[in-house]
């Protein structure tokens, strides 16, 4: 197979030259190669095609045509400059022409309607299929085999043997011909309806004798197909997170092996990116950026990957972040980090919850803890700005502290009515 | 005091044999399985006070376990161990009759601490299922408010009972939110066996669309 990448039919844009599609082809590629030299769309072009052949027949005949005239993208002959090179198959073409023009000939002598449409299509047909199969290349072929073995009558015959084919199709093509038979007498002898529903029964059960596998397995394989693409699609999908991200951490892990801290931090960081991949609500109307949910997340990826803490968060009920919420969860950050760098413990449990009428959040570590009333000037100063932030918006903060037992720092912020 | 007897039903020999280094000493384990069939057949055969369930299992789950086991009525009690964030899988092991449910990064002595409580009879929730029940009992959860409530007693959290969830949901150990609420340990207890009483009972839009909506390998 060649890596090849094929020119797409672009709506509106006709894309020069002509040539026959290697990847949207059914038989030959010629609606493919079509839609993408005017711009149109492959299915337009195929119900067009189809309705001038069952017309006139000229749509076989135009199909035919195009198909041994022109090359097939990529490459650089058509079939028919394919079979004139070579001297043998040349021969034959002339000689089976030759043939076939007489056969015609003399058919036309014995019965005068043999050389009508029809029997001119089915001629042209058959030469061009004939023509195809010697000239095209094998990997035209190849695709060709395909159509066949899925094709109506001649499909099972790969999978099932000869035989099985042939009692199936000998009984459907006998059905049919008595059918069109009987059918062909109405108005003779015994005249009238009886004639006309026997035969088109017989002809019914014919056709459906001989086109029943077929659909049935066409079906089958569709949902197949379907169901292999999904699958398919999914695994694409895994493979790819994996490999862009668990895979790259643990060669990160391999490396820091000596680093303790950096391999827990690593670890974690992946747990939560795979958390977030696997377990993240993907129905939740308001997990965009700018949710409640999300930020926190965010502030526990950013503190567990800053500073080396495990930060276990519990949240209930979302909400969109406004301002005063987006003061709350930068509270609580400094909270979070506070505990992270004071506690002297490995985990700090973030609780956030939306409630009616205010959302709430709570950060709480079982370290060392402190004596509210009489903290340094550098804690105080962190004190001091939680506050702030969080009262500047009329919201309360609460921190409970005693030597040996831990800190909870309690946040919370009333509700706008805007965002119900 | 005896050690409870302990069996663990794990279908990663790692996790396995990490419980099992973690658990060393503390409790007594009894056997260990990696499906569900011999899981079932080795608890009817060993009863185990305590089993150690993994949510995700080859061939049903954690609840087909849970299902097959108490058909026959043993004393054994089951505690949930998963490493998912999901609150369907969480919901539906509990309502299938885990009497707690924690997540496997959980520190060895806590582990130990809650395979005591679950065999004396006590809940063990941890800070995630705490935050689930709190969700899916929210007065206000999108839902319900057109579904009638059939049994009030058992879709509505308690005030006292929402307050004890808040503090497990916030960290707190039962002993602290005993210290906290300044009420009994027992008390703190009956809290939590209460709720998941109605866990496992109430027909809350929420918790039956998470029970049913599962997705177990």
């Amino acid at each position: 197979m060649t890596t090849f990448s094929e020119r797409q039919p672009r709506l509106g844009v006709p894309q020069r030259p002509f040539r026959r599609s290697r990847l949207d082809a059914i038989l030959g590629g010629v609606c493919g190669g079509l839609a993408t030299r005017f711009g149109v769309r492959p299915k337009s072009v195929r119900v067009v095609v189809a309705i001038v052949s069952v017309l006139f027949g000229a749509g076989v005949v135009l199909y035919a045509l195009l198909w041994l005239l022109t090359p097939r993208d990529g490459d650089n002959a058509s079939i028919a400059q394919h079979l004139l090179r070579s001297r043998s198959s040349a021969r034959t073409l002339i000689g089976s022409g030759g043939v076939t023009l007489v056969v015609l000939f003399v058919l036309n002598l014995f019965a005068r309607r043999a050389t009508d449409a029809v029997v001119f299509t089915v001629v042209i047909a058959c030469a061009t299929g004939v023509a195809v199969w010697r000239g095209a290349s094998g990997d035209e072929r190849h695709h060709l085999q395909e159509v066949l073995a899925a094709s109506p009558v001649l499909g099972a015959a790969s999978a099932r043997g000869w035989r099985a084919v042939a009692l199936r199709v000998l009984p459907g093509v006998v059905l049919v011909v008595v059918g069109m038979q009987v059918l062909s007498r109405i108005g003779g002898v015994l005249g009238g309806a009886v004639p006309a529903f026997v035969g088109g029964g017989i002809l019914l059960i014919g056709l459906a004798v001989l086109g029943a596998p077929w659909w049935l397995t066409n079906v089958r394989d569709l949902s197949q197909e379907r169901r292999a693409r999904i699958r398919s699609e999914e695994r694409a999908n895994l493979a790819a997170h994996v490999h862009d991200s668990v895979l790259q951490t643990l060669t990160l892990i391999e490396r820091a092996a000596d680093d303790p801290a950096e391999v827990v931090r690593l670890a974690r960081s992946q747990e939560r990116a795979l958390r977030d991949w696997l377990f993240a609500p993907t129905d939740a109307p308001t997990s965009d950026s700018t949710s409640f949910q999300q930020l926190l997340r965010e502030l526990q990826g950013d503190v567990e990957r800053d500073y080396k803490i495990r930060v276990e968060l519990v949240v209930v009920g979302d909400c969109v972040a406004d301002g005063s919420i987006l003061a709350l969860i930068a509270a609580g950050r400094e909270a979070a980090v506070n505990a992270a760098k004071w506690s002297g413990v490995d985990t700090v449990a973030v609780y956030g919850e939306v409630e009616a009428a205010r959302v709430a959040l709570y950060v709480r570590d079982t370290g060392v803890g402190f004596d509210t009333s009489a903290v340094d000037a550098r804690r105080q100063g962190i004190v001091h700005s939680i506050e702030e932030r969080v009262r500047q918006h009329g919201g309360d903060v609460d921190i409970h502290s005693r030597v040996g037992y831990g800190t909870e720092v309690r946040l919370s912020t009333p509700r706008r009515r805007e965002h119900p | 005091m005896t050690q409870p007897r302990v069996f663990l039903v794990d279908d990663h020999e790692l996790i396995r044999a990490g419980l099992r280094s973690a658990l060393r000493g503390a409790v007594d384990v009894v056997g260990e399985a990696d499906e569900v069939e011999p899981a079932v057949e080795m608890i009817l055969e060993r009863v185990p006070s305590v089993v150690l369930l993994d949510v995700h299992l080859p061939g049903g789950g954690g609840v087909a376990v849970l299902r097959a086991v108490q058909t026959h009525n043993l004393a054994t009690r089951f505690l949930a161990l998963s490493v998912s964030d999901a609150p369907q899988d969480v919901i539906s092991v509990v309502r299938a009759g885990a009497r707690g449910y924690v997540t496997k990064n959980i520190r060895g002595p806590d582990l130990i601490d809650a395979i005591y409580r679950v065999d004396a009879g006590d809940v063990v929730f941890s800070p995630r299922l705490a935050g689930f029940v709190l969700d899916a009992f929210a007065q206000d959860s999108i839902g319900d408010s057109e579904v009638a409530m059939i049994d009030p007693e058992l879709d509505q959290l308690t005030p006292r009972e929402q307050q004890v969830l808040r503090l497990i949901a916030r960290g707190y150990a039962y002993k602290e939110i005993s210290g906290e609420l300044a009420i009994a340990l027992k008390t703190v207890e009956s809290h939590v066996s209460s709720v998941l009483r109605k866990l496992q009972l109430s027909n809350r839009h929420q918790l039956a669309h998470w029970a049913n909506d599962r997705r177990f390998d």
